[in-house]
């Protein structure tokens, strides 16, 4: 306590003499080195920050008009916790009818959102299925090395089976499961070496 | 007997690593202990230029492990103290030549010969500081009052944190200048530990003496006079476990600060008149 009254008076002594008190630069280095520790510390790229920040903007958007380029989110402190700090500069908050257009919007491009998401899903479940089924053929061509075998005699129709597999495979996904280990013997028949028919 | 392993480590280099190594090695041989240093920095050694030692190495540590000498073949005695040892790290080989498994099993031999294994380590955060650390259950953390400094010992401490085998660490502020700490040209020994959140361990203050006792090869903590030197031995009776106080360089440095600076305005106003 008493250093700080002898320090205010060495301060005023030199003011006295047209002396500017200098800014301390120490504590420029211990606010700056807290900032990028705070960062070190934590995984929050920049990458991400900038993420946050747009979805940010995304959602306050809708109920207040803000200025997008002065909206400042920063890793800052309260005391001993970490905090984010975010700054938005509103320029006017939007009447009810605006909010509630632009919840429409937003629902809509939702729906929009969900069914495109459906269609690519529906494309990409059937290539997997397709993928699958392949796969389940080369196992199956392994363990089912008996039943090819017994079924010896079916080879006529099953080429004719395999001239339209492939078509079938592309346009029809509704071939049973039953239907499709007949075309995998079938496949397998071919493939296997000639000893096995003799 | 089973001593205490202990790393000297910082992250950042030219923080004063191997210069604290050499002299709480020696302060602590100093007050009986029996006392062996190991160098780690392979490629880089220098901890025998410190000490003085750097005629008399023979065998490294690599040799020890490549099993061309034993463990004891290689440790050299200190010129004024024989309880005070040294394993020399090899000059010309990288940091490859010794695992971390190859280390640890060193400092388990040593330490039922000694009661303190230091371990200098090198700087970075790569395999040497692996190495260095493997067989160590204590650590010092070597800084300045820099922020590149402050910022790598924040980044070290981390590191150490995740080690399960190292069991505390503390934080040697080196090279203060209370001078300038007074002033607030550089950050305080209390922003410090406040922006690390370490215990302190102790403070060096900057002295010229330190150059100078390199160029002899002779720790400071040999000069009596010396202030670092009398700094460093209070951090080694600390490390014994007495309790030592800190010495207030900023009390005695704050009243010469102003004394000088309300005179150099004088003088100052003096000239430009």
């Amino acid at each position: 306590m008493s250093d700080n009254i002898f320090a205010d008076i060495y301060n005023k002594i030199l003011s006295l003499f047209g002396q500017n008190v200098k800014d301390e630069s120490k504590n420029t280095a211990v606010n700056r080195l807290r900032l990028v520790l705070m960062q070190d510390r934590t995984n929050l790229t920049p990458e991400i920050m900038n993420r946050m920040r747009s979805e940010l903007i995304a959602v306050l958007s809708k109920y207040v008009e803000l200025d997008k380029e002065a909206l400042d989110l920063n890793i800052g402190q309260e005391g001993e916790q970490m905090a984010l700090m975010l700054s938005i500069p509103v320029i006017r908050a939007k009447d009810e009818a605006e909010i509630e257009q632009a919840l429409k919007e937003e629902e809509e491009a939702k729906k929009a959102k969900e069914e495109s998401d459906e269609e690519t899903e529906a494309e990409t479940s059937d290539e997997e299925t397709s993928d699958e089924s392949d796969e389940t053929e080369t196992s199956e061509n392994e363990s089912e090395g008996e039943i090819s075998e017994s079924e010896d005699g079916e080879s006529a129709s099953e080429t004719e089976a395999e001239n339209t597999e492939d078509a079938e495979i592309d346009s029809d996904d509704s071939l049973t499961e039953e239907d499709q280990p007949k075309k995998k013997t079938s496949k397998s028949k071919k493939s296997e070496p000639p000893s096995e028919e003799e | 007997m089973t001593g205490r392993v202990i790393v000297i480590t910082s992250g950042k280099g030219g923080v004063g690593k191997t210069t604290t190594n050499a002299n709480i090695g020696t302060a602590l041989a100093r007050a009986g202990k029996k006392v062996v240093m190991v160098d780690t920095d392979l490629g880089l050694r220098n901890l025998d230029l410190l000490l003085g030692l750097e005629n008399r190495i023979v065998y490294t540590i690599v040799d020890v492990v490549e099993e061309r000498c034993k463990l004891k073949q290689a440790l050299v005695k200190d010129k004024k103290n024989p309880n005070l040892c040294l394993l020399a790290a090899a000059q010309t080989r990288d940091k490859s030549a010794v695992t971390e498994e190859q280390l640890k099993d060193i400092c388990d031999e040593l330490k039922k010969q000694f009661d303190f294994v230091l371990v200098d380590c090198p700087a970075g955060i790569e395999q040497g500081f692996q190495n260095a650390v493997a067989g160590a259950s204590e650590a010092i953390v070597v800084t300045t009052p820099e922020m590149s400094a402050v910022r790598d010992a924040d980044r070290i401490i981390g590191l150490l944190e995740a080690k399960e085998e190292i069991k505390s660490y503390k934080l040697l502020i080196n090279r203060y200048r209370p001078n300038m700490a007074a002033a607030k040209d550089m950050m305080s020994k209390d922003d410090v530990v406040e922006i690390l959140s370490a215990e302190l361990l102790g403070i060096i203050p900057e002295d010229t003496g330190i150059i100078t006792s390199t160029n002899k090869g002779e720790p400071i903590v040999n000069d009596d006079d010396s202030l670092a030197g009398r700094a460093y031995r209070n951090v080694a009776q600390r490390i014994i476990g007495e309790d030592v106080p800190l010495i207030d360089f900023e009390e005695e440095a704050k009243l010469s600060n102003k004394i000088k600076k309300f005179f150099s305005k004088f003088l100052n106003k003096g000239k430009e008149n």
